[in-house]
């Protein structure tokens, strides 16, 4: 359980965030400067917020108005820094157990060979940081965060010092390795899908501030604002009018044809008709008619639209479509007004390459309106 | 040839860098790591010694240890070895301060840091993450304040005098010597004087070399 209030000011930016968090794992996500390592810094203990709380598993680390500034060293967590800061003068072995000196030699011997094992670097424990690759690095600063067995784990873009290949797997490995410690990690990213996959909760920041904090797959579903959607990469960000709302769908106007979209169960969007309204049409989710077949019963209320494909980019495994409606007016996205994207297999049973007029259908689910900004 | 003032000399310049950091590393880990208020002020008085002439610091270091400052107190340290030494470490504390503070501030501060959550205190932090990284340029500091204190010579001559068997040092002997027309006397000690730095430096930079 997390609970953290935490203002620090700075000229030219100022931190300004309140969030909470049951899950275990949580992911504070945004672009660089938005806040996220300061957050880090404060939960460490490193940096002295000018105003806020926090309390970590009941344990109030600080209480700015209580008088409360627990040091570091009395905090019980585990920080592994971005660009890990391994100590380079000494050995894989003496970074791990730099954390246990107030145990008894043997039990330090002991306890610093069983990480060294758990995290396979038995065989480097002689060697310094700066003979090791990027990916034994990660790893030797995982074993000197979580050797003194701390309460909580603080990880700040612990794999944007790895090469892609490197990263997709060390990724997995890190999941793991979270999971199965069962313990509290907040975790700094700026990767969506690292966040996505190695959180439960998500944290985003944008400019200091908290612009979103949800459970990742409500996130995904339902970004908060236009900001959260952009933030975390949604594509096919329109802008429409509504035409009429109620608890589970809403209806709007966009490119002159009438589209429907379910309405956020929980807390609907419930604006009067003419309101102005972003909505984004999720790329994988809208579907090319195939000709040989009929056109989709009225009854189903599928969302129905008629354009032409105006370019196409192969994205190896899969194609982007940019899709352009028929009709009058100016497309919502420059040239275009929907992303597609279709599985390659798709692209080639359908001939997509030579047929450029097509039909699409999308699920209202496939619409997620908005609401604020 | 008496080579008390060789014997001297080494015995105030040993005692003077022993002094010089146990001052000087900590005010050097002071400036390089901490803010507080007077900071500029104390970096403006570690460099006084390497700009102030020696007789005016030499004055001001009699006023405090002579018969009116610490000498009031029973502190017989005027025209005594031991004010030699405060002489020494007064010339050379500065060279020591200058090179350990740009050695403790080219430690990347995310390692004490990183230190610090995994529960270490400051002190042990200085010893075993700061001053293993910053060894080189505190060696260098400490032999540029080593060598310095060997040569002292102003500030030394005005608080302990050139008592020949007592407070003479190399360099005052040597210029004894020149002034009592003894060019063979003085020549050897000078050339004595240059071999023993020539020795310490190559000695220590061998050292350096020698670990990374």
């Amino acid at each position: 359980m997390l609970s953290v209030t935490l203002t620090k000011r700075f000229p030219g930016f100022t931190l300004d965030v309140s969030w909470e968090a049951d899950d275990r794992i949580v992911a504070l996500f945004g672009p660089s400067g938005a806040g996220k390592s300061l957050t880090l810094g404060c939960l460490a203990g490193l940096v002295r917020p000018d105003a806020g709380r926090v309390v970590v598993n009941g344990r109030t680390f600080d209480d700015v108005a209580g008088g409360v500034h627990l040091p570091p060293q009395a905090r019980r967590l585990g920080y592994v820094f971005q660009g890990y800061a391994l100590f380079p003068h000494l050995t894989v072995a003496e970074n791990v157990a730099f954390g246990l000196r107030d145990r008894p030699r043997a039990e330090r011997r002991r306890r610093a060979g069983e990480v060294l094992e758990r995290l396979g670097l038995g065989e480097v424990a002689g060697r310094r940081p700066r003979e090791l690759s990027g990916g034994q690095q990660q790893r030797v600063a995982l074993g000197r965060a979580l050797a003194p067995d701390p309460e909580v784990l603080l990880l700040d873009e612990p794999l944007s010092a790895l090469d892609a290949p490197l990263r997709r797997q060390l990724r997995d490995e890190l999941g793991r390795l979270i999971r199965e410690w069962g313990r509290t990690v907040v975790l700094v990213t700026h990767d969506l899908a690292e966040a996505y996959q190695l959180g439960e909760r998500l944290v985003v920041y944008d400019a200091g501030r908290v612009v979103q904090a949800a459970p990742k797959a409500e996130l995904l579903l339902r970004p908060a604002s236009e900001a959260v959607a952009r933030l975390i990469g949604m594509r096919n960000i329109v802008r429409g009018t509504v035409v009429k709302a109620s608890p589970d769908r809403i209806e709007m106007v966009w490119r002159g044809r009438t589209v429907e979209a379910v309405n956020s169960p929980g807390h609907p969007y419930l604006a009067p008709a003419g309101t102005p309204v972003a909505f984004f049409v999720r790329p994988e989710y809208a579907r090319l008619l195939r000709k040989d077949r009929a056109a989709p019963d009225p009854a189903h209320r599928m969302n129905f639209l008629t354009g032409s494909i105006v370019g196409e980019i192969d994205q190896g495994t899969a194609w982007t479509l940019l899709f352009r409606l028929d009709g009058p007016g100016e497309p919502s996205q420059g040239a275009y007004d929907l992303e597609i994207e279709i599985p390659k297999l798709v692209y080639e049973i359908l001939d997509v390459g030579r047929d450029r007029q097509w039909s699409v259908t999308m699920h209202r689910g496939a619409l997620q309106v908005l609401p604020s900004g | 040839m008496d080579l008390f003032p060789l014997r001297l000399s080494l015995q105030v310049a040993v005692t003077a860098t022993a002094l010089t950091l146990l001052v000087g590393l900590p005010i050097a880990w002071l400036l390089a790591r901490r803010r507080f208020p007077g900071r500029d002020l104390v970096a403006a008085l570690v460099v006084f010694p390497l700009v102030l002439p020696p007789t005016v610091l030499g004055y001001y270091l009699l006023v405090v240890i002579g018969s009116r400052g610490l000498g009031a107190l029973g502190l017989e340290l005027a025209f005594t070895w031991r004010a030699a030494v405060l002489a020494a470490a007064l010339g050379s504390i500065a060279l020591l301060i200058k090179a350990a503070q740009a050695g403790f501030e080219t430690v990347d501060p995310r390692l004490e840091q990183a230190a610090r959550t995994l529960g270490r205190s400051e002190w042990s932090i200085f010893w075993v993450v700061t001053l293993p990284l910053a060894w080189r340029s505190v060696l260098a500091g400490t032999v540029l304040a080593f060598c310095r204190a060997l040569g002292e010579f102003g500030i030394t001559l005005m608080v302990a005098g050139s008592i020949p068997g007592r407070t003479q040092t190399l360099p005052l002997a040597i210029y004894d010597h020149v002034q009592a027309n003894q060019m063979a006397e003085a020549n050897l000690l000078a050339l004595l004087s240059i071999g023993l730095v020539v020795l310490l430096l190559l000695g220590v930079s061998r050292l350096a070399r020698l670990r990374f």
